[in-house]
């Protein structure tokens, strides 16, 4: 590996790597987790990068590889308990645009996504992020039929909480 | 409103409260060892492939190969080993493939597979290992019933003289079989608990992907 390559990835994931602590955020639940499944998805990339040729864009490359990473590879259990520290940070609203109700609504649909399976939780994730059911079902190796069909449940799921 | 679409308007605020690391922090990061699930499995794959020859080296096991020799099975002893390193090598061969083929550009799906697909490999080398252990208590068991003295053909020189020889034999072909059972159930228990732990994760999100095509 030149250095040449080594600063080419640093550059790039430092411009993306907010999609790397996005998928962190989403599978894990302490700050010490958050960091390791960093780190873990991290060292997938680079050892990824050589094969990585520019077909696609390094972000939509990098969506994969975070995905794979939190889905299977990722060793940690998740069974810490979240602080009141970290869900402060991650879950804040800010203060002009509070509105007790969205908030409530917020607060419950946040909590309900920490509590969805790791497949759930990565299709959630792909419709948050924008990106299209082609992408959603590639990424996961499921048909595009059946990424809809999967999403509308969760969407039916995630309504039911919010209107018991 | 739509609740998702309430839920998509804030995950893009949070785009600004995502911590943010320098690039001295990522570069540190792209030399630190890697704890994933894959290496994991390699390493403990290795240990076990390695796990029935290391039993050799122990004098323990120096002693009992004398004791086949005694009753008269040594041919027994030569041909497994035979058998056993050919399909050790078979195996070997056939983990090294499926592990190359473990790449974390695949999709989900198929990366999840091919780690079960390399564990399972594993799998079947340990209930080839497993079934080679209790077969030779089974053979041991049958040269200890075909041999007119079996404890001197072991090697033990106890005066059993007032004994009913035929107790002997009996009480001894017990032994061996129920220790062959033990030895065989304690290590596929040991065996069985780590794979279930190393897989649990892995085997539930591909149940779960695999569930949603119908």
């Amino acid at each position: 590996m030149t250095k040449d390559l080594e600063h080419q990835f640093v550059t790039e994931l430092e411009r993306n790597q907010n999609i790397v602590h996005k998928v962190c955020t989403l599978y894990t639940n302490d700050r010490d987790s958050h960091n390791d499944l960093f780190q873990e998805i991290t060292i997938q990339l680079w050892k990824a990068y050589p094969k990585f040729r520019g077909e696609s864009k390094f972000s939509t490359w990098m969506y994969r590889v975070a995905l794979n990473t939190a889905i299977t590879l990722y060793r940690k259990s998740k069974r810490s308990v979240p602080t009141i520290d970290y869900e402060s940070v991650t879950f804040k609203i800010s203060a002009d645009e509070y509105d007790p109700t969205e908030e409530q609504q917020l607060k419950l649909m946040y909590h309900a996504l920490k509590e969805l399976g790791d497949i759930d939780k990565a299709l959630v994730f792909l419709y948050l992020e924008d990106k299209n059911y082609t992408e959603i079902a590639e990424t996961l190796g499921i048909s595009e039929v059946n990424a809809r069909v999967k999403m509308n449940r969760i969407k039916n799921k995630l309504r039911t909480i919010l209107n018991p | 409103m739509d609740e998702l679409e309430l839920l998509k308007r804030d995950w893009k605020k949070k785009e600004h409260q995502m911590p943010k690391l320098g690039y001295d922090e990522i570069y540190k990061m792209i030399w630190k060892k890697s704890s994933s699930i894959v290496k994991w499995i390699f390493l403990i794959s290795i240990i076990e492939f390695l796990l029935p020859h290391l039993l050799y080296l122990l004098p323990a096991m120096s002693k009992t190969i004398a004791i086949w020799k005694g009753l008269g099975l040594g041919n027994f002893l030569l041909v497994s080993n035979i058998v056993q390193y050919s399909v050790v090598l078979f195996f070997i061969f056939q983990f090294y493939k499926r592990y190359k083929e473990i790449s974390s550009l695949d999709n989900a799906r198929q990366l999840l597979s091919n780690i079960l697909k390399t564990r399972r490999t594993v799998k079947y080398y340990v209930i080839f290992c497993l079934s080679l252990i209790f077969i030779s208590y089974i053979v041991m068991a049958a040269g200890i019933y075909l041999s007119d003295n079996p404890l001197d053909a072991m090697g033990y020189n106890y005066n059993l003289d007032n004994a009913d020889p035929t107790k002997v034999k009996t009480t001894m072909i017990a032994t061996v079989l129920l220790l062959g059972t033990i030895v065989t159930a304690v290590m596929g228990c040991i065996y069985f608990l780590l794979y279930g732990i190393l897989l649990k994760k892995l085997n539930k999100n591909y149940k779960e992907l695999k569930s949603m095509e119908f």
